[in-house]
């Protein structure tokens, strides 16, 4: 396991080495609360690596085993740490591919705000960009999950096994200010969303109120593609993995293929 | 079991206590234990695990592979028996050093 001094934490970061002719880099960003770099891994990050990509995946800070500081939950200390992670630790030449589960989309749409000359495109899933909309949905997802702390307890004591998960989650929200921080994060210029001039996918399940957002999305970012995938829910990339790499891998090789000069 | 799948078996068991730290059994890790019923294991403990099977048997074995059979749902179901005949097969196809 790799841990790494980023932006002033300690962050757990893997590497997944391209297969064959490499075509690009690709950075993997999971979601809030209970999930993990472990999502990617074993969903999208060894396909992604034999399409010929880089692949790089981290935990975000407070999540899985990297550092959980008390403090610095912000929108802003989260897009600045995969800054300093590609600046510093990966040291990447040339634009990234940016993959995004939940809230590591938020990630991607600020971090592809704030350097858009840097990103080469960005796949959301279950997602949406920064803005008032979602972070208002975010607040409220954060308040219900600090209200079932007490429940989670319960379980803990009874179930040892699956005591883990829910400790992580109890844990972040008991002993760090993220539920206050994010959702009072200062959100980027609409008009450095709307400048973001590269290919996007963005999918959702169609059980899931997140497809809600897809219209906000798509006047923000008019050349982003939406598809929604019937009978899944919020946890549509580990449930269905088979339909998400359906969907990313001809995607992405139509963008690759789209970017790459006189191709 | 062949005497080489005891040495994997063993090699296996070491892993997997260090990845689970604290949280490891107190029993005997055995070709049918379960990684999340028996073991209690996360999906990133899988991650951990995946580090520790390049570092000790390089490119030989590919565990990438083997999960990329698996997902977050059924992971879970893998016993330590199939990951142990996994790695002694994969061992078996690599050409003997001369």
């Amino acid at each position: 396991m790799s841990i790494v001094r980023a932006n002033g934490v300690d962050l757990h970061v893997e590497e997944i080495a391209p297969v064959g002719e490499p075509t690009g880099t690709a950075v993997l960003i999971h979601g809030m609360t209970s999930d993990s770099m472990a999502s990617w891994f074993l969903t999208l990050a060894h396909p992604l690596a034999q399409a010929g990509l880089r692949v790089l995946l981290y935990d975000l800070r407070g999540h899985g085993h990297s550092e959980r500081p008390a403090t610095g939950y912000s929108l802003n200390h989260f897009v600045r740490d995969l800054d300093a992670l590609l600046e510093e630790h990966w040291k990447v030449d040339g634009p990234i591919h940016l993959f995004g589960n939940s809230f590591g989309g938020t990630v991607a749409f600020s971090y592809a705000a704030r350097h858009p000359e840097r990103v080469a495109g960005i796949v959301a899933i279950e997602s949406a960009p920064p803005t008032d909309a979602w972070f208002g949905r975010m607040a409220r997802r954060l308040a219900h999950a600090a209200e079932t702390i007490a429940d989670a307890e319960a379980v803990l004591n009874s179930r040892p096994l699956i005591a883990r998960r829910i400790k992580y989650t109890t844990t972040l929200l008991a002993e760090t200010s993220i539920g206050v921080e994010l959702p009072e994060s200062a959100l980027p210029d609409p008009a450095t969303i709307q400048a973001i001039d590269r290919p996007v996918l963005c999918l959702y399940g169609g059980e899931s109120a997140v497809q809600e957002l897809a219209s906000e999305t798509e006047r923000l970012l008019p050349q982003s593609r939406h598809v929604v995938v019937a009978g899944q829910g919020h946890t549509l990339l580990i449930k269905d993995p088979e339909r998400v790499r359906a969907e990313v891998l001809p995607w992405l090789a139509s963008s690759v293929h789209r970017l790459t000069p006189g191709g | 079991m062949h005497s080489d799948q005891t040495a994997v078996l063993a090699d296996v068991d070491t892993m997997l206590r260090d990845v689970l730290g604290d949280f490891g059994p107190d029993a005997e890790i055995a070709m049918d234990t379960t990684f999340r019923d028996d073991l209690g294991m996360e999906s990133l403990d899988v991650v951990s695990l995946a580090g520790r099977l390049q570092a000790r048997y390089g490119n030989s074995v590919n565990f990438a592979l083997f999960v990329s059979t698996f997902d977050v749902a059924s992971v879970g179901d893998l016993t330590v028996g199939q990951l142990v005949h996994y790695i002694s097969d994969s061992l078996d196809k690599v050409p003997a050093a001369s």
